[in-house]
């Protein structure tokens, strides 16, 4: 008799309308047990798996549906057991562009591990004015107060690109902090990363024009989202590099004459990456070079 | 002597209920790493020390699965305090297990 077929004659065996069968509708299971024959039937997803685990593919590979989480740098680093006691506590969400995650002086919630999406770090400058002092992609955490043991976000944490992330309640994820040592490696390594790329951007900031800061932000931008199509309106450009929007649009001008970028109704798309490379300054390279930290 | 006698009488033994709990899993398929890792966290939350658990390899010793009764994996069975109860699938539905285990989830 053939696997399938055995397996779905164990499958009838299994009591009407139980537990058993819903979870089997769940694709929770992974064997049913044949009492007929006295064997262990395994479905094919599992089978899979395991054919795969013998030959010693990857945790990412064996698991498809643990993908997602996976593409986020700060999780992939860390080892399979730290990984997977994490993961019950994680669930996946849909951030759209403007949604505010963190407010600034109020206590955070919920911790970000983002997978595809970007995040922007606001600090108040005057009244409700803001500036971006942090970009936030897959490969960070956006609550990273709690890893310094501070409650409250100080900047606003607002998503610039749309995307999935993987979040976790504040509560909890002090418990698995104090708890995986390899968690807490990846997240000071990563909070280290985030200083040096601020001083990067300030010195940035103040010694480089225009043209080149928005060169820089916005293949940074890029990186973070793993995209080469960027929504993103003067406004906010402007607001990111914390210049006026006339300067945004002179800057913006140039790179689009060079054939760099092209831009239309809010949308950014970088049309060659190595120009725009050589049209940003040379921050941009330094602060890639620290992820390899 | 009679005084310390009636000052140890007065103490009561201490009870601690520990929760006995068997999990049957298939080798290292998805849903049983899967369900290991969600019993894992709410053993460390809800139970710390006070548990038991055994993982069953139904792969390895599959006879002991059928003397058991087990019909799929992974498949978590409580054994004590009583009533036993039982839980299937990967163990993600954690308000399920907490009940089935005769904890009170938090009340988010």
């Amino acid at each position: 008799m053939l696997e399938a077929a055995r397996l779905q004659s164990a499958l009838r065996q299994l009591p009407e309308g139980g537990v058993e069968r819903q979870a089997v509708d769940a694709g929770e299971i992974d064997a049913v047990i044949d009492y007929a024959n006295s064997n262990i039937i395994m479905f094919p997803l599992a089978q899979r798996a395991l054919r795969d685990a013998a030959k010693g593919a990857t945790a990412a590979d064996r698991q498809p549906a643990l993908k997602g989480p996976a593409r986020n740098s700060v999780l992939a680093a860390l080892p399979r057991a730290d990984y997977e006691r994490l993961l019950p506590g994680l669930e996946a969400v849909a951030l759209k562009v403007g949604e505010v995650l963190h407010e600034e002086d109020v206590p955070i919630r919920y911790v970000y591990f983002l997978v595809d999406c970007v995040v922007s770090l606001l600090t108040r400058t005057e009244g409700q004015r803001t500036t971006a002092t942090g970009i936030v992609g897959r490969e960070g955490m956006v609550g990273m107060p709690l890893v310094y043991g501070v409650d409250a976000s100080s900047v606003r944490a607002q998503v610039l690109a749309a995307g999935t992330a993987m979040r976790m309640s504040a509560e909890r994820f002090r418990d698995q902090f104090r708890q995986s040592l390899p968690l807490q490696r990846e997240l000071y390594r990563y909070a280290y990363v985030q200083l040096a790329q601020t001083r990067q951007a300030v010195a940035c900031g103040r010694s480089h024009h225009t043209e080149q800061f928005l060169a820089s932000m916005l293949l940074t931008i890029s990186d973070r989202s793993g995209s080469q199509e960027l929504l993103l309106t003067q406004e906010t450009l402007a607001d990111l590099l914390h210049a006026r929007r006339e300067s945004i649009t002179v800057a913006a001008t140039a790179l689009r004459s060079g054939n760099l970028i092209r831009y239309s109704r809010g949308k950014v798309s970088i049309v060659r990456r190595k120009g725009l490379e050589a049209a940003s300054c040379s921050c941009y390279k330094r602060i890639e070079t620290l992820h390899a930290v | 002597m009679k005084r310390r006698s009636a000052k140890s009488k007065s103490r009561p033994a201490e009870l601690t209920t520990v929760v006995v709990l068997r999990l049957y899993v298939a080798g290292g398929a998805p849903n049983s790493r899967q369900a290991i890792a969600n019993l894992e966290s709410i053993c460390a939350e809800y139970l710390k020390d006070g548990h038991r658990l055994e993982v069953v390899d139904v792969l390895e010793d599959p006879r002991r699965a059928m003397a058991e009764g087990v019909l799929v994996t992974p498949s978590l069975t409580k054994l004590s305090p009583q009533p036993v109860a039982q839980v299937v699938g990967n163990l993600s539905d954690r308000k399920r297990v907490l009940l089935a285990l005769g904890l009170k989830p938090d009340v988010a």
